[in-house]
């Protein structure tokens, strides 16, 4: 039964497990959750998504599962960012598999970047790297995607993110390591190759 | 790479990326790593580049109040939760409202004739 005499005017002093108590019964208390983690998760689900309309409908999808599993949600000590990022990456690793055809990037924010920067020339260079390097990432497995954004994007600590990924600090910091020479092996083929050029159909 | 040289190159790493963060100086630390056997100046560049790409992305108001409004309507978080109970709890509910409707329909047809049919036949029967 839904507790109503529970319900509090302020949950700004609560931190997130006493809230999360709350949120079984008590709908503003989730609000409460909602409010400090939905940019994180939009973040995390634009980034690896690339388009703003998918971002936002599986962004919706993450909350709406986290408020119909939170009466079975169990504190086992980790963070309940994790929960809700564990919910984050499944929606979004089936939301992949669904699509036939995969985005590259997302543009519009880059567009928007571009739009603000006094140099054309210099700024349709960076959009290109950028437009690379993104590329880049999105052809990294998974799990590599998800260290790189909680590492730049949330800026968590090696041992927040592992637990997030179930994952030791060190191993952890392994992937990072092999991600990085991924991305530089990635980088240099695509430097390469566009190196690379054709007069009249002869490669030079 | 030996397995040292690998977990120096792996703290050098993360300390770069973390001082980036902090808005510190990075090429202090470079010029304290062996960039030969690290790639280190090669991965401090593309480290240089995520952090720039790599930034928050902001939700849209009206998507952000929407969702909001659709999480914290009452009714609909009630259909939520209803939704997600195991499967077994639906199984149950779903019989009880079988067995219900059977009941409420048996009684409607048979309830005021049933009992007097009884006592009729329990007459009718010889002993």
């Amino acid at each position: 039964m839904r507790n109503f005499f529970a319900r509090r005017d302020s949950y700004d002093d609560l931190d997130d497990s006493e809230l999360v108590a709350l949120a079984k019964a008590d709908n503003q208390a989730f609000g409460e959750l909602y409010s400090r983690y939905l940019k994180k998760i939009y973040s995390y689900v634009y980034r690896r998504t690339g388009n703003t309309h998918d971002a936002e409908d599986l962004t919706a999808k993450v909350f709406m599962r986290a408020l119909a599993h939170i009466g079975a949600y169990e504190d086992r000590g980790l963070p309940f960012q994790a929960w809700l990022y564990r919910i984050a990456h499944n929606i979004v690793a089936n939301w992949r598999r669904d699509q036939s055809k995969h985005k590259i990037i997302a543009l519009d924010d880059y567009v928007a970047r571009s739009l603000q920067s006094e140099a054309p020339e210099r700024l349709a260079q960076e959009s290109e790297e950028t437009t690379q390097l993104m590329a880049a990432v999105r052809r990294l497995p998974e799990d590599r995607q998800q260290l790189l954004l909680l590492k730049f994007i949330e800026q968590m600590p090696n041992a927040e993110i592992g637990a997030i990924m179930g994952r030791t600090e060190g191993a952890v910091k392994s992937l990072y390591h092999r991600t990085l020479l991924a991305l530089r092996d990635d980088l240099r083929l695509l430097s390469d190759s566009a190196s690379e050029r054709y007069i009249d159909g002869t490669k030079v | 790479m030996s397995s040292q040289t690998e977990l120096n190159a792996q703290d050098a790493l993360d300390a770069i990326t973390r001082n980036l963060q902090a808005g510190d100086d990075v090429d202090n630390l470079l010029t304290q790593t062996d960039a030969a056997s690290t790639d280190a100046g090669e991965l401090a560049d593309i480290i240089r580049r995520l952090h720039a790409v790599l930034t928050p992305a902001e939700p849209s108001r009206d998507f952000a109040d929407e969702l909001r409004a659709d999480l914290l309507d009452d009714e609909q978080g009630m259909v939520l939760r209803v939704r997600q109970m195991p499967a077994r709890v639906h199984v149950a509910a779903i019989l009880a409202l079988i067995a219900g409707c059977l009941l409420f329909i048996m009684r409607r047809l048979f309830g005021s004739d049933a009992p007097q049919e009884i006592q009729e036949e329990a007459v009718a029967t010889p002993l």
